[in-house]
C-alpha cells in the first residue's frame, strides 16, 4: 500500500537546526491525519525526527534512504 | 576453515556495526569526551577550540602578508591548531565509516549565515576569552568563576539568535530555500570507497602521530591521537553544544543537554583532582596548575564575549567544535563558518579586543579561581548544584513543553 502524501517539504542541503524548525512549522500548519513527506540530507535528522515524533505525538510512518544521500521521512500529523 | 573465517568476519563486522551503524547516545559521547579532556589536561592543558582557529587565521594572514603578522607559530607545531585539524579528520573518518559523508551544499543564504556566524564566534571568543570549549566545557570544570558568567552570556546569545532564526523563517523563508546540491553520497549498496578512505585517514593520522613521537614531541603525538578520537566521537554521538543550549527552547529535546552535562561532570572530577594534587605539573608550580584555564574575564568581560559567541554559534548551527566536526562530515554551511571564524579571529584580536579591553576597568576582567574565595569543596558543590538544576530543568521542560516552541 502506498501512503497518500498531502505535502512535501524539501530540506535538502540544509544543516541543523533549519530542517527541524521547518518540519515543526510545516506540521503545525497541517490538519490532523494529514501526511507530510520530508526530504533532507543532514545526518542529524535521522535521530532527531524519530525522537521528535515520539515527543510530539506525531507518527513516523516511513523512514528510508533515497539515492544521492537523501533521507526521506513520512510523518502523519497527530 | 572457510567457515571459521566467515565467523571471524562476522564478529568483526558486528563490532564495526556497533560503532558505525547508528548514532551513539549523546551522553556516551559526553563521558568519553570528558575523559579525553582530562587526558589532555594531564599531558599538557585542557581542550580549547578558538585558539586553534586563531592560529590558522594568523598563518593565513602571515602568508598573505596582511596585518603585519610575524613569527606566527606554524600550525604543524601549534598544539591547538593541530587539535582542530585532527577533529575535522576524526569526524571525516567517522562519517566515512558510517557512510554518512557527502558534500552538502546549501542555498547561498545559508552559506552567508555560516560565514557571519563564524565571524561572530571569532569576535565573541576573542572578546570573552574562550569559546564553548575552552571557556565553557573546560572552563567550568576548571572552577573558573568567569566561566559561569561566560555560560550566562552564551545562553542569552543563543536565545536571541534562536528568536532571530524563527523570525527569518517566518519573514524571509527564501533565505533558507533555493538550489542545493549533494555530492559524493553513499547508499546502502554503493559507496564502499568511503569505508576504505576512512581506513586511509586513520593510517595517515597514526603515521603523523608516530612521526611527532619520533621527533621527540610526545605531547603533540598524543594531541593528534586524542584529536582524532574527539572528532570521531563528536560525529558519531552528534555532540553539539549549540543544541544543548538551544533544543530545550526549540523542540524541547533534552538529550544534547544531558550529554554536555555528563561531559562537564566527568571533567569536573578529573580537573579538580589534577588541580588539587598538581597532577602533571612537572617543573611548573602547583599554583600555575591551579590557574590553568582560569582566564582574566571575570566577571563582565566573559558574558559580553559569550553573548556574541552565542549569537554566532546559533546562526552558524555549530560552535567552535560543532563547526569542525560538521566540516568533516561534509556540511558546507559549516565550511563557511570555519572560514569566517579563522579569517575574523586575528582581525578581532588586533583591532577590536584592545579597544574593548581599554573600556573595562580591571575589576571587570580579572582571573577568578573559585577555590581562592570559597575553597575547593564549595566550588565543586556549587558547580554540581548548577549542573543538577540545569538537568532537572531540561527534563521537566521536555515533559511539560513549558519553554519549548514546538
Amino acid at each position: 500500500m502506498v501512503t497518500k502524501i498531502d505535502k512535501t517539504l524539501d530540506c535538502k542541503g540544509l544543516s541543523c537546526p533549519m530542517p527541524m524548525m521547518k518540519l515543526a512549522k510545516t506540521m503545525k500548519g497541517m490538519n490532523s491525519g494529514e501526511v507530510l513527506e520530508m526530504l533532507g540530507t543532514d545526518p542529524g535528522t535521522k535521530s532527531d525526527i524519530p525522537g521528535w515524533c515520539e515527543k510530539s505525538g506525531n507518527t513516523l510512518l516511513e523512514q528510508n534512504d533515497l539515492e544521492g544521500g537523501v533521507n526521506r521521512f513520512v510523518l502523519k500529523k497527530k | 576453515m572457510a567457515e571459521e573465517l566467515n565467523n571471524d568476519n562476522r564478529i568483526l563486522s558486528e563490532l564495526f556495526r556497533t560503532f558505525f551503524a547508528k548514532h551513539w547516545p549523546v551522553w556516551i559521547g559526553g563521558i568519553i569526551l570528558g575523559m579525553l579532556n582530562i587526558l589532555l589536561f594531564m599531558i599538557k592543558s585542557p581542550w580549547g577550540g578558538s585558539g586553534g582557529y586563531n592560529n590558522w587565521g594568523e598563518n593565513v594572514y602571515q602568508a598573505a602578508g596582511f596585518l603585519g603578522l610575524e613569527n606566527v607559530t606554524p600550525t604543524n607545531t601549534s598544539l591547538y591548531g593541530m587539535l582542530n585539524i585532527l577533529i575535522i579528520l576524526g569526524a571525516f573518518a567517522g562519517a566515512l565509516f558510517s557512510k554518512e559523508f557527502a558534500l552538502r551544499i546549501p542555498p547561498v543564504g545559508e552559506l552567508i549565515k555560516g560565514f557571519i556566524g563564524g565571524g561572530l564566534m571569532a569576535i565573541g571568543a576573542t572578546m570573552g576569552i574562550g569559546c564553548t570549549i575552552g571557556g565553557f566545557f573546560s572552563g567550568i570544570p576548571a572552577l573558573s568563576g568567569g566561566a559561569i558568567f561566560l555560560t550566562i552570556g552564551l545562553f542569552l546569545g543563543t536565545l536571541v539568535a534562536l528568536k532571530y532564526l524563527f523570525w527569518e523563517m517566518e519573514n524571509f523563508p527564501g533565505f533558507s530555500t533555493g538550489k542545493s546540491r549533494t555530492l559524493l553520497a553513499a547508499s546502502e549498496k554503493t559507496g564502499g570507497w568511503q569505508i576504505w578512505l576512512g581506513w586511509i585517514v586513520i593510517i595517515v593520522v597514526f603515521v603523523m602521530a608516530y612521526n611527532y613521537f619520533g621527533n621527540g614531541n610526545a605531547v603533540m603525538s598524543w594531541f593528534v591521537i586524542i584529536g582524532l578520537l574527539m572528532g570521531l566521537i563528536c560525529q558519531r554521538s552528534r555532540f553539539c553544544i549549540v543544541a544543548s543550549f538551544r533544543d530545550p527552547f526549540m523542540t524541547g529535546k533534552s538529550s544534547s543537554t544531558v550529554g554536555v552535562i555528563t561531559g562537564l561532570l566527568i571533567g569536573l572530577i578529573g580537573f579538580t583532582i589534577i588541580k588539587l594534587f598538581g597532577v602533571g605539573a612537572g617543573d611548573t608550580a602547583l599554583r600555575a596548575r591551579e590557574m590553568t584555564w582560569v582566564f582574566p574575564h571575570f566577571w563582565l568581560r566573559a558574558p559580553i564575549g559569550g553573548f556574541i559567541f552565542g549569537l554566532g554559534m546559533t546562526i552558524a548551527g555549530g560552535c567552535a567544535v560543532g563547526a569542525l566536526w560538521r566540516f568533516g562530515e561534509g556540511q558546507v554551511k559549516l565550511w563557511a563558518a570555519v572560514l569566517g571564524f579563522l579569517l575574523i579571529s586575528p582581525i578581532s584580536k588586533k583591532f577590536i579586543v584592545p579597544e574593548f579591553v581599554d573600556l573595562l576597568p580591571h575589576s571587570l576582567r580579572y582571573k577568578n579561581f573559585m577555590p581562592d574565595y570559597i575553597g575547593y569543596t564549595w566550588s565543586v558543590v556549587i558547580v554540581l548544584a548548577i549542573l543538577f538544576i540545569w538537568y532537572l530543568f531540561v527534563k521537566w521542560n521536555e515533559r511539560t513543553g513549558k519553554f519549548s516552541t514546538y
